[in-house]
């Protein structure tokens, strides 16, 4: 709390917001101070020519009572404030006010964002010679490459978390990013790719192996693209690379397994728990505990521990990821999924990081399986339609499979299919499980957050790929 | 309140200049909004947004950045403005940064574009409550297998002004609000199709009446009622007015400054030629009394104009702003769209359908993306199939992909029925010979 006490946080501001809160008589109530401070420093045409400085600072204060919410945030604070935001908040309920909590306890909190080096003692002449190299790398590594933008980014979010029961969690979240962007051109033909890489953690995350990889990918991916062309269209076997295939659990199954979709009965998966929805190869789990991983949280964003959440487990349903509305309305524990952007929204069940455990399978074993397929390599985004089940993710780079080897080089082709039917056409996982270490943003309901992924080599033996015959 | 909001946006800019800034574009901004939400009978979220902010533009030394916060005490501004200056003197120098040359901001339109309604706030919470209570009754009259029905109703206010040290001034207020209802339906095994609507509109006798979301949403949940798969092939497509805005955010998006100039576009030396079918004619138009995207100046503090960016397929302009002008060495042609003006046809969408005979409607385009630099796109897609000129039986899980600029050169007709929900305004579109792959 100490964090906070300049901007006039104390226990007897805290006792107030909830005493307003609690004032028509809600089930419980909860105050969310936040104080983030982000900078983005671009390095364009050769040049660390561009900064961004950004401060954000405000409290956000929920009442719920049953499943209904009321939301109301103060972007100063200051008593009267808090006050006013608190007492709109309260509408929601309409009884008897309730007490405020006598005394707060503080929760004691792992440390999961390793830091050495934290934003706030490392100057900006220290992040600009980062962006050089990596321009200097790419440009290296082939004539072929025109342009390079690169982007490093990074924030640390303080947040307060009280609750009508007189619970205290406070959390320091680092985050840095980096992202090479190139153009390269070959003849007449131009092609642009990139590479990204985000973290939880300070300054040691951008090592000079990490700038190497970095950049490398980068260019290679550009570069790949000169050799490739849209994939064939039509149904056909695709094998999803290890790591960031994970998107494909992300969209195809995770939107679908977050507890408030199934609590309102809207997701294909609303009446599937305890029962089985893919081979008994297939073992996923959302988790919160990773350390330095960008899905990692220490304490979700009302105050429940992040966790390592069993989704599936050997093909059986176990659970929803639940905040703390969904798990009291299945009379069930909180799974540290409750989640926000910022103090200006209400927390949902949102993933952290989320992936497939390795299966039995070889991976060569699975190329060589396919008589002619698709093998999907790295990608750009994906997107899915909860109560249909219909989810699509875009393949940047991949090869397709003629014979069981891969042969020609595809690009730029999107995939559409049916969660639940590719969970059950999933039907060999390799063992060569992979996390992804890219800046994935998760969006829903018009909330960002920092999700990751990871995925072994896996076979789905059906799905529409969006190519051009 | 907007000449508090000036005299705070001069006053940083006096601050920053105070510690070293050489110029400085500074806004100020404030908004109020109260959401409500409605769900199977009862009232699920209330939510109230109040927000202010500070953003500035520092031109240092030949050296530039953007800072914004949210923290206005005098004290902690005064030091992020400082803070602001420190950094950008430690940046490397960018000989293209500058204020706009003044002149720029001359001729601003004389016009009230009537974007505040006058009754805003005259539906207080009560009626707002009432209004998606009865958006949910009217959804429930149908007998369609229905799971559940959220209905909302937004309401925002906001104000923010604008000063550039070299003249630019400018303050603006506006508000608008939104209804809208989503229905979720039983289908066939575990799937649960969802179907929306909303209205959108600065003013609140503009929203569109209920019994046309509650069609709406339902109608987009019927069509994917049973949905089958679709033979992969070449077929005629009619893409619904709200879907369209997908297909035109790829043709734009290559025209900006950044993209022309870091070589990331496929219309890059296409000024004044044939890029698409000659049906398309797209204008901007800043003017539009109470026009979702209406603006008397630009970003950079232009003073906006009706201008053609398309027209009979010829590309009329690219969209770069004073900085990237400065750095390719042309002249800024302004950066911003507003609302788009279109040359509509004269059918509807069901009369598209009809004239179409045997196709493809695309209701809805999910996910994909595209490559602005070579011109490729892949979309998920869901509709329905058009038999006999009429819509047929519903069709999910398919693609579109191909190049954009081939799929725009194949736009055979434009509908009278533009989307005024949204700035781009987009009315239904045909499209012939268009890849579709289907399971």
């Amino acid at each position: 709390m100490n964090y906070f006490e300049p901007f006039g946080v104390d226990e007897a501001l805290l006792k107030l917001g909830l005493e307003r809160a609690l004032s028509r008589g809600a089930d419980w109530a909860e105050l969310f101070f936040e104080h983030r401070v982000s900078q983005q420093v671009g390095l364009e045409d050769g040049a660390v020519d561009r900064a961004y400085l950004g401060v954000t600072l405000g409290v956000g204060v929920r009442v719920v009572k049953g499943d209904q919410t009321g939301y109301a945030y103060s972007e100063e604070i200051s008593r009267a404030a808090l006050s006013a935001a608190a007492t709109t908040a309260a509408v929601i309920a309409d009884g008897p006010a309730r007490p405020a909590p006598i005394a707060f306890n503080a929760t004691p909190l792992p440390n999961r964002y390793p830091t050495a080096r934290p934003w706030a003692e490392v100057d900006l002449s220290e992040k600009m010679p980062i962006l050089q190299r990596l321009n200097e790398q790419a440009f290296a590594a082939d004539p072929r490459i025109a342009k390079v933008r690169v982007g490093l980014s990074h924030s640390q979010g303080a947040v307060l978390i009280v609750d009508s029961t007189g619970r205290v969690s406070f959390d320091l979240q680092p985050m840095g990013r980096l992202n090479i962007g190139c153009t390269a051109i070959d003849g007449a033909r131009r092609e642009s790719n990139g590479a990204n890489y985000a973290a939880r953690g300070g300054f040691e995350l951008f090592s000079p192996q990490r700038l190497e990889l970095l950049s490398s990918e980068a260019v290679e991916r550009t570069l790949f693209l000169f050799d490739a062309r849209p994939a064939p269209a039509g149904a056909m076997p695709i094998v999803l690379g290890a790591g960031a295939s994970g998107i494909l659990l992300h969209e195809a199954i995770g939107h679908g397994m977050e507890a408030d979709f199934n609590r309102k009965g809207v997701s294909v998966y609303s009446e599937q728990l305890n029962q089985r929805i893919a081979s008994e190869h297939i073992t996923i789990v959302d988790d919160g505990t990773r350390l330095g991983d960008r899905g990692a949280i220490n304490v979700d964003d009302e105050g429940a521990e992040g966790q390592r959440t069993t989704l599936v487990e050997q093909g059986i349903l176990r659970t929803y990821m639940h905040d703390r509305i969904s798990a009291e309305h299945y009379g069930v524990a909180p799974t540290g999924n409750g989640r926000r952007e910022s103090f200006r929204h209400p927390p949902l069940p949102r993933m952290r990081s989320t992936y497939m455990l390795p299966g039995p399978h070889d991976p060569a074993e699975i190329i060589a399986s396919v008589k002619r397929g698709v093998y999907a390599e790295t990608f750009t985004n994906g997107q899915v339609m909860i109560g249909a089940g219909d989810f699509t993710f875009y393949i940047k780079t991949g090869y397709l499979i003629e014979d069981g080897k891969l042969t020609q080089p595809i690009k730029d082709t999107n995939i559409i299919g049916n969660g639940p039917e590719v969970l059950r056409q999933t039907d060999m996982v390799g063992t060569d499980f992979k996390f992804d270490d890219g800046g994935w943003v998760c969006g829903k309901d018009g909330q960002s957050v920092p999700v990751s992924l990871g995925m072994p080599t896996v076979r789905v033996s059906s799905i529409t790929i969006g190519g051009v015959n | 309140m907007s000449d508090k909001l000036l005299e705070m946006a001069y006053a940083a800019a006096k601050q920053a200049q105070g510690h070293g800034a050489d110029e400085a574009k500074v806004g100020v901004s404030r908004a109020r909004g109260v959401d409500l939400e409605w769900r199977d009978g009862r009232l699920e979220q209330v939510m109230e947004r109040t927000r202010s902010s500070l953003s500035a533009e520092l031109y240092v030394e030949g050296r530039y950045s953007v800072i914004s916060t949210n923290d206005l005490r005098p004290e902690a501004l005064d030091a992020f403005l400082a803070e602001g200056v420190r950094m950008t003197r430690l940046l490397e120098p960018d000989p293209h940064r500058g204020l706009p040359d003044p002149k720029r901001y001359e001729g601003r339109a004389a016009l009230d574009l009537q974007l505040a309604d006058p009754n805003h706030g005259a539906k207080d919470s009560a009626a707002r409550k009432q209004q998606i209570e009865a958006l949910e009754a009217l959804i429930r009259e149908s007998s369609l297998p229905i799971i559940s029905v959220s209905t909302s109703a937004t309401d925002n206010r906001s104000e923010s002004a604008r000063v550039h040290t070299n003249g630019f001034e400018g303050a603006r207020q506006s508000t608008s609000s939104a209804l809208s209802a989503m229905v979720t339906l039983k289908d066939q095994g575990d799937r649960r199709p969802m179907g929306w609507d909303y209205t959108y509109q600065r003013f609140d006798e503009d929203l569109q009446p209920l019994s046309k979301l509650a069609a709406k949403a339902l109608h987009r949940a019927a069509n994917q009622l049973g949905a089958g798969a679709l033979a992969t092939g070449q077929y005629t497509i009619g893409v619904n007015r709200d879907a369209v805005g997908r297909l035109l955010g790829a043709l734009l998006g290559p025209l900006f400054g950044p993209a022309l100039q870091q070589q990331q576009s496929l219309w890059d030396g296409k000024l004044g030629a044939q890029i698409v079918s000659p049906l398309l004619s797209l204008y901007d138009d800043p003017h539009r009394p109470r026009g979702l995207g209406a603006a008397l100046w630009d970003d950079d503090g232009f003073a906006t104009r009706r201008r053609p960016i398309i027209e009979r397929g010829v590309l009329s302009t690219y969209l770069i702003d004073d900085y990237y002008a400065r750095k390719m060495g042309v002249a800024p042609t302004g950066a911003d769209l507003h609302d788009l003006d279109w040359a509509y046809g004269d059918k509807d969408a069901a009369g598209l359908i009809k004239e179409i005979g045997e196709g493809v409607w695309i209701d809805r385009f999910l996910g994909g993306n595209h490559n602005s630099t070579t011109g490729e796109i892949s979309l998920g897609a869901a509709g329905r199939m058009i038999r006999g000129g009429a819509l047929a039986e519903p069709i999910a899980e398919f693609n579109l992909a191909g190049h954009f600029g081939e799929l725009w050169s194949a736009l055979v007709a434009v509908g009278d029925d533009p989307d005024i929900n949204r700035s781009e305004r987009c009315p239904t579109c045909v499209f012939e010979g268009v890849q579709l792959s289907g399971g």
